[in-house]
């Protein structure tokens, strides 16, 4: 008998190394607790993720095309929601406490809309000022 | 008249639609097959267990992205393989174990009755004997050889279907089959009829 026969035949006992029909029931239990609970415990980011890897699979996209895309995608969603109105109301909160300061560190002056906040700094820095005047 | 079961391509359509049950369906009838071919890769029912999970969820999160450029079936054994080759790249340990109380069947095959005692003393050995020695043979190939013996020998894939599942040529696949074949060969003498 040729050699590579008898090892076909021999491998081809592997086939019983199977478990019962039961075990793939609880296989199918197991498999969708365990779809529910990444459904639950799954981070935003990566659902995000998925939906665009479905997405530019749909559309035959490169795999580096879609990341840089991802990426570019987060980047600018970070910049939209970053709340620009705070800004003035941070600023505001450091200007009272910078007014309140004596000495011409900084003026504030309100412009015509009334929440918008300049600085306006002595042309010399402060750092360059002599320690000793006479 | 019971209507015939749907056919792959139908719970694929199905599942894309949003019906989990035409997955389950797929999971049932898939699962053993990718079992076999994930334990005869890892020789462990726990790791394979694990990775079978592992497998089907990545199926289910891509299955919409799934255009039926090769059918449900080759698609499926593609993750398998390629899932079950990264997971034993990154696994140090060989641990081999086997199923001696669940595979029945085994004993009154005719090529287990040839392959054991046959009134040879030097081919007297038993079932655990010889599945272990299957398992360290198979552990021994590298992954690529066990993948393409595991899917020709044991779930008698033809070379054509493998070609695809591993997007390597026919002559490829003959040729990984000839070396581990070959290498087989010489772990399992005792085993073998000459």
């Amino acid at each position: 008998m040729d050699n590579a026969d008898s090892i076909s035949k021999l491998l081809r006992l592997k086939r019983y190394e199977q478990p019962s029909e039961e075990y793939f029931q609880n296989f199918l239990l197991e498999f969708q607790n365990r779809q529910r609970s990444e459904v639950i415990h799954r981070p935003l980011l990566q659902i995000a993720w998925d939906r665009c890897s479905s997405l530019f699979d749909l559309v035959s996209m490169p795999r580096l095309v879609m990341a840089s895309s991802f990426a570019a995608a987060v980047i600018a969603a970070a910049f939209v929601w970053n709340p620009a109105d705070n800004a003035p109301s941070t600023l505001t909160i450091a200007s009272t406490g910078l007014a309140s300061l004596p000495g011409p560190k900084a003026q504030l002056s309100s412009g015509k809309t009334g929440s918008a906040v300049q600085y306006v700094l002595p042309a010399k820095p402060v750092s360059y000022a002599s320690a000793r005047s006479f | 008249m019971e209507p015939p079961d749907p056919t792959d391509e139908e719970l694929v359509r199905r599942t894309q639609a949003g019906d989990a049950r035409a997955f389950d369906e797929l999971v049932l009838r898939f699962s053993p097959r990718l079992y076999g071919l994930v334990y005869h890769m890892t020789s462990s029912h726990e790791d394979t267990n694990d990775l079978l999970q592992d497998i089907f969820s990545k199926a289910y999160r891509s299955i919409k992205g799934f255009q039926g450029k090769s059918t449900f079936y080759t698609w499926m054994h593609t993750i398998a393989v390629n899932m079950a080759i990264n997971f034993l790249k990154k696994r140090n340990r060989r641990k081999t174990t086997s199923l001696d109380d669940e595979d029945n069947g085994l004993i009154n095959d005719p090529d287990f009755i040839a392959a054991t005692s046959q009134g040879d003393p030097s081919r007297d050995v038993n079932l655990g004997e010889l599945q272990k020695k299957l398992n360290e043979s198979m552990q021994k190939l590298s992954h690529e050889h066990r993948a393409v013996v595991t899917m020709f020998d044991i779930q008698g894939m033809p070379h054509s279907e493998i070609s695809k599942v591993l997007k390597i040529s026919e002559g490829t696949v003959r040729s990984r089959l000839f070396y581990a074949h070959r290498q087989l060969q010489n772990y399992l003498k005792e085993f073998i009829n000459t």
